[in-house]
């Protein structure tokens, strides 16, 4: 699981099936001091986050795989929950 | 998911037989300050090392893909295939828009 901040969104008109009828989020990862690192990524949305909200993506395909109810689909990375507070 | 944009493709004249099918992608990942104009600009190389991606979806040269690295690049198929990393989605449009760097993340 990575913590991470949404920063934008994706459209995908022309995508492997298992995707369609999901939201897709830029989620560019938090590093240890809080601020963001590295390039975003793509991940589906289930739970409605918004833009710069605090995230927590996971990267488990298994997971994935039964999110989106196909045994077949290529996807890795989703939206697991929406962070309100680290303490 | 990685965004990344076709710079190339691969050709092969011989190939493993459970590669049949697809096609190979030369892909330059997206860094994050091109994000905004990657979907209306021409084929770019950026600074991180490309990448060969399966693809059977029909992504053509300057097209922002979707690519998955990993294990579960093989999932889509129902044979054995060594492949590492696929096209999952041919992007039309990317919107990005940075967390200032002095405020804090939405609650």
């Amino acid at each position: 699981m990575i913590p991470a901040i949404v920063t934008g969104h994706a459209v995908s008109s022309h995508c492997h099936p298992s995707l369609k009828g999901h939201k897709l989020m830029l989620c560019q990862p938090l590093g240890a001091d809080g601020k963001t690192t590295g390039s975003p990524m793509v991940a589906i949305d289930l739970f409605g986050a918004g833009l710069h909200s605090k995230v927590f993506v996971s990267t488990d395909g298994l997971g994935a795989r039964s999110i989106v109810h196909d045994e077949k689909s290529p996807i890795r990375n989703f939206i697991q929950g929406v962070i309100d507070e680290c303490a | 998911m990685r965004i990344a944009q076709v710079i190339g493709k691969v050709t092969l004249s011989v190939q493993d037989p459970s590669l049949t099918g697809g096609r190979w992608l030369v892909c330059s990942p997206v860094t994050e300050n091109r994000i905004n104009q990657a979907c209306t600009s021409d084929a770019m190389v950026s600074p991180e090392p490309s990448l060969v991606a399966w693809d059977d979806i029909g992504a053509g040269l300057g097209d922002v893909i979707g690519i998955v690295e990993g294990a579960e690049a093989t999932a889509p198929f129902d044979r054995d295939i060594a492949i590492d990393a696929i096209n999952v989605a041919i992007f039309d449009s990317l919107s990005h828009q940075p967390l200032p760097s002095n405020t804090d993340a939405r609650p």
